[in-house]
């Protein structure tokens, strides 16, 4: 029984992976460098929908709204820093320091804003349920539906929509996507703020789940989504979102076995064994790795 | 001992330490542009190692638990810290540097900084978790019988020569034929492999030798300040250390020392007097971090090879034969 209640957990823990591992790995597969910042994306995403939220306003409102703001703080963080580098041709190795860099910056611009006190949302985490086998909260189911809609979302903006087909060329080859007449600057700004846009919802959907949150609570959680990007092969969309529930239900259900404070040392776990059995991530063919 | 003496005392053999880790960072990432954002996780591994075999085994009455204590004497902790941080860097090496892409490497290193960090700050029998390790016995004091004030002299001239003897090295390592293969990897790994150099063996040496560096240093620190805890390494150090090189300037090793002089010595001693506000006490340190972080991307900017650049090499230039040679020597090839 307690496995099975597990699973159910694993399931909302892959919906809050699933959310910004899918915009990462897009934004990833454009710029061709990680953004090592999506953590304290996730922490300040949070912190936009706490204010919102403060002001009296409906917590989903209020993520919304997070999400939103964390968008536009990631197209504006792109225009002003990393634009700059990737037009002077800065080599991968100098744009990860950067993005490294910038990840710190966040992060202690952060706590010097909202302090180092854990907070929480104003919202009843909801009755709980028993569906089928699991017991999760109202809240929680939620959560699911919130990420099953986010991830069809982007599934008919890949498939359906220009720019995201050229959000799709620019990740197979920038250079004769640009010559095809795509605006590259446009669809690199467009991917940013849908990375940053999910990352937000994420950081907000994960401090509900955790309940309280403070600055680093979403570096803390950060290795555990690139666990999921590299099982689903970098740069791959659909892959990222079978990593996420890989990774989301494996820490949930170890929590079962071993000490739950351990759990998400058991992505690393998986990263280390996909990195050296299967580099290029389980479902990708040859090529982006 | 007059405070400030004793002040710039302690500033001098923080300053040696610091050199030692820029070194190593040189070598992984100035040299070998191996990205690793956990190089601070080998200082600590280099720190408690040092410590705890330095120190006699576990009392259960003083309130510290850890493994080993094995009550060496003094040069055995140090070299040992080293070792197992340099045994370490080739472990992560083995997952980190297997792939050509350097994203891998740089997720792969973040990923293991927050894990050991985890692990060692939550599993006490280890390293005595977040309370960490104290009472480690200062080197050589006993036996050589000095008072406290001689000692902190005879310290600083420990860790100076120290510091000295690693600093010819990896001069020497920097500047010898191995050095040139690591920098022709970093340059163009396929080139490097297509002259057949074996990359991966010369970037997992690369590897274990800047982490022998880090321990090395996280050794020195826990036997001059005998104390050493989880809040002493948190990945900001790591930035920091990144940040001195490339200010500094990354591949070589007076500019890695220019910029631990700059970065960590100066720049962190000298916020250290600006006023608390009141009811914040993170306020100040998160600033910090932040004016580290905008000093670095401002340096990758304006001057990406640093203050100090490395050195291009220059060769002789070659002498090419005159043109009634090479007519000469085509005829006899054709012939």
């Amino acid at each position: 029984m307690i496995y099975l209640h597990a699973i159910g957990f694993g399931l909302v823990t892959a919906s809050i992976l699933a959310l910004c591992s899918v915009g990462l790995t897009l934004q990833f597969g454009v710029t061709n460098y990680i953004n090592f910042a999506i953590g304290a994306y996730l922490t300040i995403g949070a912190y936009f929908a706490w204010m919102v939220n403060g002001i009296g306003l409906n917590i989903w409102v209020a993520m919304v709204v997070g999400g939103l703001l964390t968008g536009v703080m990631a197209v504006v963080l792109n225009l002003g820093i990393m634009q700059n580098f990737v037009r002077r041709d800065f080599p991968v190795l100098f744009m990860l320091i950067v993005m490294f860099g910038l990840s710190l910056i966040l992060q202690n611009v952060t706590l010097a804003i909202w302090g180092a006190n854990f907070q929480n949302y104003k919202v009843s985490s909801g009755q709980e349920l028993s569906i089928g086998p699991f017991l999760l909260t109202s809240q929680q189911l939620v959560i699911i539906g919130i990420a099953v809609v986010a991830m069809l979302g982007v599934h008919v903006l890949l498939t359906y929509t220009k720019v995201g087909k050229a959000m799709r060329a620019m990740s197979d080859n920038p250079t004769l996507a640009r010559n095809c007449g795509i605006d590259t600057d446009l669809v690199t700004n467009f991917t940013w703020f849908i990375s940053g846009f999910l990352a937000g919802v994420a950081g907000v959907v994960l401090a509900l789940n955790i309940t309280s949150f403070q600055p680093s609570f979403g570096s803390d959680f950060e290795f555990v989504i690139f666990a999921a990007i590299i099982v689903g092969g970098i740069g791959r969309p659909y892959g990222a979102m079978v990593g996420a529930l890989i990774i989301g239900l494996v820490t949930e259900v170890s929590a079962a076995f071993i000490d739950s404070s351990y759990k998400n040392d058991m992505a690393f776990a998986i990263l280390v064994l996909v990195l050296l059995l299967r580099p290029q991530g389980i479902f990708a063919t040859e090529g982006k790795a | 001992m007059d405070a400030t003496i004793a002040y710039l005392l302690t500033l001098a053999v923080y300053y040696f330490i610091f050199n030692i880790q820029t070194w190593g960072l040189n070598l992984q990432f100035g040299v070998a542009g191996i990205l690793n954002f956990a190089y601070i996780i080998f200082f600590a591994v280099g720190a408690y190692i040092t410590g705890t075999f330095a120190l006699p085994h576990a009392d259960p009455f003083s309130g510290q638990t850890y493994f080993f204590g094995f009550a060496l004497p003094f040069p055995i902790p140090l070299i040992a810290g080293g070792l197992v941080a340099a045994a370490l860097g080739l472990l992560v090496g083995v997952i980190a540097l297997k792939r050509l892409r350097s994203d891998y490497m740089a997720i792969v290193t973040v990923s293991v900084g927050a894990i050991v960090y985890d692990i060692i700050g939550n599993y006490f029998p280890l390293f005595n978790g977040q309370d960490g390790i104290s009472g480690v016995p200062f080197p050589l004091q006993t036996r050589l019988g000095l008072d406290y004030n001689t000692y902190q002299w005879f310290f600083m001239g420990l860790a100076g020569v120290i510091m000295l003897i690693l600093f010819l090295i990896i001069q020497r390592i920097t500047h010898s034929p191995f050095g040139r293969t690591l920098r022709s990897i970093r340059e163009d790994q396929d080139v490097s492999e297509a002259f057949g150099k074996d990359t991966f063996r010369y970037r997992m040496i690369a590897m274990a030798i800047g982490c022998f560096y880090a321990g090395v240093a996280g050794g020195l620190l826990i036997e001059y300040i005998s104390a050493f805890n989880p809040s002493g390494w948190t990945a900001g150090e790591t930035f920091v250390l990144f940040a001195a090189l490339i200010i500094g300037g990354r591949g070589n090793n007076w500019g890695a020392a220019l910029g631990a002089l700059l970065v960590p010595v100066i720049f962190q001693e000298a916020t250290r007097y600006l006023p608390q506000f009141p009811n914040s006490d993170t306020l100040v340190p998160a600033l910090r971090n932040v004016v580290v972080g905008v000093l670095l991307i401002v340096t990758l900017w304006f001057r990406p090879q640093g203050l100090l650049p490395e050195r291009k090499a220059k060769f002789p230039k070659v002498q090419l034969d005159a043109p009634e040679n090479k007519q000469e020597e085509a005829d006899v090839a054709l012939g």
